[in-house]
């Protein structure tokens, strides 16, 4: 492995899950160990009802034109190649509780856990990010 | 330049391109040129670090119109 990257999804728009999954592949691609916690809002990336149709910021809505004409990886798609790529996924317990969510909510091939098992793996990751 | 395989990432975005090039250099050996199309520009900074990186050798990028060609060495 040539690094490490840690990385906290706490927001859910569309947005977030581009910059979440983007660094989150191209880190792997990298041939970095990655794991990212995903908190909050940012359950939505994971969310299998949701993952698919998240919506843009407020007051950005008219960005969806650019993602058409971009030619950008859909939400879904950059989750299975994350996936393929070794990229764990750790879903927050307290907030799946605090949101009535369970494990089946999400895509498969998480795991569930809490801050500390995050922070076990962050804590001497090279790149360190929150979204 | 002769290339081993050659991958069209034409049309992809970031950070597809990488990611498509990761998965074909896995299968190659050490040695074997890969020849990678794009037309997303932030690949020509993305191409040399992930090259460097990865210990690769990046042996020369050329641009025809709008689309980039890069020639890797595996390392």
């Amino acid at each position: 492995m040539a690094g490490k990257t840690a990385i906290i999804a706490s927001n859910g728009t569309l947005f977030d899950a581009y910059k979440v999954y983007n660094i989150a592949t191209a880190a792997a691609a990298s041939d970095h160990e990655v794991a990212i916690f995903f908190t909050f809002e940012g359950l939505n990336l994971i969310n299998k009802e949701a993952y698919g149709q998240l919506p843009l910021p407020e007051g950005k809505e008219h960005i969806a034109e650019g993602f058409a004409k971009g030619n950008v990886p859909a939400i879904p798609e950059l989750v299975e190649m994350a996936q393929e790529l070794d990229v764990k996924f750790i879903g927050c317990q307290m907030t799946m509780d605090l949101f009535g969510l369970e494990k089946e909510a999400f895509v498969d091939g998480i795991d569930v856990g809490g801050a500390v098992t995050f922070l076990e793996f962050a804590k001497d990751a090279d790149v360190t990010l929150t979204f | 330049m002769n290339a081993d395989k050659v991958l069209d990432a034409k049309g992809l975005a970031c950070p597809m391109p990488i990611v498509k090039t990761r998965k074909e250099m896995k299968d190659m050996e050490s040695g074997q040129i890969l020849e990678i199309l794009a037309t997303d520009k932030g690949a020509k900074a993305d191409m040399t670090a992930w090259a460097k990186s990865g210990g690769h050798e990046l042996l020369e990028i050329e641009e025809a119109g709008d689309v980039l060609k890069f020639w890797i060495k595996k390392g």
